[in-house]
């Protein structure tokens, strides 16, 4: 199914932004908001995976229902899974396109990759100290 | 012991009334802040020292070793990008735009991929601003638009708008009336008294239309525009025109959708038509505490907010061009020096994947994303509660932030201090 993903900062998100390697930080930010509806079509249950696709690339993220999102968007906070499948394009003004990514979503039992796998495959060594 | 009116280090709010209890040269206690004040203040996990990433695994140096690194690799570079600035103090930030200008590299800060479209707007057509002092005592009616206060700015609402006592109000929560449009519910839009729903990307059209209504031009428009019904429209221009006091505040919503900067540019062109029937402001919700002050610093010292060249040997500023997520995305700098923010996390992945395969450099307290990209990281003091500084409020006051505790670690300003000048003995003999 095809969707608008948009992002966005959330408190949670906040308050575990200087902890990057935590569970808190990582649930918050892997997780992709969605309508109830559209979940009844995919098909899936809250805390389920999903694969979202975008022309840029595709991540792995928990779904979790929100009833205040309008059926076709979705929302998944700021960080690096909504960064993994967002393009570099800024039509002449730096800011990438943050809130309109189109992206086409399915259900997949793949696991969830962590914030530091994330960086491991972008060529990175994360420090887990 | 007690320290009464430290100032929050983390948004744009800059609270300057929080009280931290130290005891044992840790921080146990924090009054008045939010709860991201409040995890900023009682984090620990700071790297304990700089590390160096040796192939496979990282290992611990010293401070001097990390410093020469940094010379070194800024020395050699031919296009280095200096990134980030938003979260430390204004004194580190002015050595970090000497030292751009010496390398003849690029400085840009977080705000191209805040509120940079913001400041393009207003570059445009100008400011209609206001304190939150003014906002705080006059503002009988608030619109926030695509911004979620109670999530980001946790207490712009208490201290300033719908909890807040007002000087020339009565009873100021009966008084005010709070307006949020937002393209999803959210906390902030529970506690309006008028909540607009509008599509995604419909940000431009819905502010044209308001726009049309105010000057008498409504019966012109559709039924919805938007998804927003006419008269849900009529209702809140009507709202603002009968304000003794008006104010916006506006966030991300507007300027990373569709539109970007003409987001804004419509939004103040709303606000200077409101302004010909009563008095009313707008203003940036700036995000991190002290992102205004990276463009207050650039602009007085360069002329320029963010994005600054000096390949040229001058000042130059093109958007879209000189700014960090495309010249990573174009594969254009060949080093980068990263402080106080963290692109690993909040760049798009194809700027990621560069930052990889050049030398990079970061300067900040915690291990974060970007750490994992790095060469060398330094940690150092956080302003605000090892470190003293200045910082510039969201309404472009600067705050004097307070050191609370003292803990060894080096500030952002003796580091980069110490990097430039040693590059002053290389490149100014
Ligand atoms: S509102 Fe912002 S500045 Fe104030 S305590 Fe919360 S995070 Fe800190």
């Amino acid at each position: 199914m095809k969707f608008l993903m948009n992002t966005g900062r959330t408190v949670n998100q906040g308050a575990s932004v200087e902890n990057k390697r935590s569970a808190a930080y990582n649930d918050e930010t892997g997780t992709c908001f969605m309508h109830l509806f559209d979940m009844m079509e995919l098909g899936v249950d809250d805390r389920e995976n999903v694969r979202v696709t975008s022309p840029f690339g595709e991540v792995v993220l928990m779904v979790v229902s929100d009833e205040h999102l309008k059926p076709g968007t979705i929302f998944v906070p700021y960080g690096p899974y909504a960064n993994h499948i967002i393009d570099g394009e800024t039509h002449s003004t730096g800011m990438p396109d943050f809130k309109s990514t189109e992206v086409t979503i399915e259900p997949t039992d793949e696991a969830r990759k962590s914030v530091y796998d994330l960086m491991a495959d972008l060529g990175g060594l994360p420090y887990d100290h | 012991m007690i320290i009464k009116d430290a100032v929050c280090p983390f948004c744009g709010c800059l609270c300057d009334d929080i009280e931290v209890t130290v005891d044992d040269g840790k921080i146990v206690a924090v009054d008045n802040a939010c709860t991201l004040g409040n995890h900023k203040f009682l984090g620990d996990h700071r790297l304990p020292g700089p590390i160096r990433r040796d192939g496979d695994t990282w290992k611990d140096i010293r401070y001097d070793e990390a410093v020469e690194y940094a010379v070194d690799m800024l020395l050699e570079a031919d296009r280095p990008l200096l990134y980030g600035w938003s979260g430390t103090h204004g004194e580190a930030q002015c050595v970090g735009v000497h030292m751009a200008e010496l390398l003849r590299g690029v400085i840009d800060n977080t705000s191209s991929v805040c509120h940079g479209p913001s400041i393009l707007a207003i570059q445009e057509v100008g400011h209609p601003g206001c304190t939150l002092g003014q906002v705080k005592n006059r503002a009988d009616l608030l619109i926030y638009w695509g911004c979620n206060p109670i999530d980001a700015h946790p207490r712009h609402l208490s201290r300033y708008t719908r909890y807040a006592d007002g000087f020339f109000l009565e009873n100021a929560f009966r008084d005010r009336k709070v307006i949020v449009v937002d393209v999803r519910k959210t906390e902030t839009t529970n506690l309006a008294d008028e909540f607009v729903q509008i599509q995604p990307g419909a940000d431009y059209a819905v502010l044209s239309a308001l726009r049309a209504i105010a000057r008498g031009k409504g019966d012109a428009l559709p039924r919805t525009v938007g998804g927003v019904p006419r008269e849900q429209l009529v209702r809140i221009v009507d709202l603002c025109k009968k304000a003794k006091f008006g104010a916006v505040y506006f966030g991300l919503g507007l300027t990373m959708t569709r539109g970007k900067y003409k987001n804004i540019r419509n939004a103040i062109e709303l606000v200077d038509e409101l302004s010909r029937h009563t008095k009313f402001t707008i203003s940036a919700m700036r995000g991190h505490y002290n992102v205004y002050g990276s463009n207050e610093v650039n602009t007085w010292m360069t002329g320029y907010p963010f994005g600054i060249d000096f390949s040229r040997g001058i000042a130059f500023y093109n958007p879209g061009e000189t700014t960090a997520v495309d010249i990573l995305a174009r594969k254009e700098c060949d080093a980068c020096l990263i402080v106080a923010s963290d692109p690993g996390a909040h760049f798009p992945r194809a700027c990621i994947k560069h930052l990889a395969d050049i030398p990079v450099v970061q300067i900040d307290p915690y291990a974060n994303a970007t750490t994992a990209f790095c060469d060398v990281q330094i940690p150092v003091a956080v302003t605000g509660i090892d470190a003293e500084g200045t910082a510039y409020r969201m309404d472009g006051v600067p705050i004097r932030t307070r050191k609370v505790l003292s803990t060894g670690y080096p500030s952002d300003e003796e580091i980069l201090g110490r990097i430039y000048a040693r590059i002053q003995e290389v490149r100014q003999p």
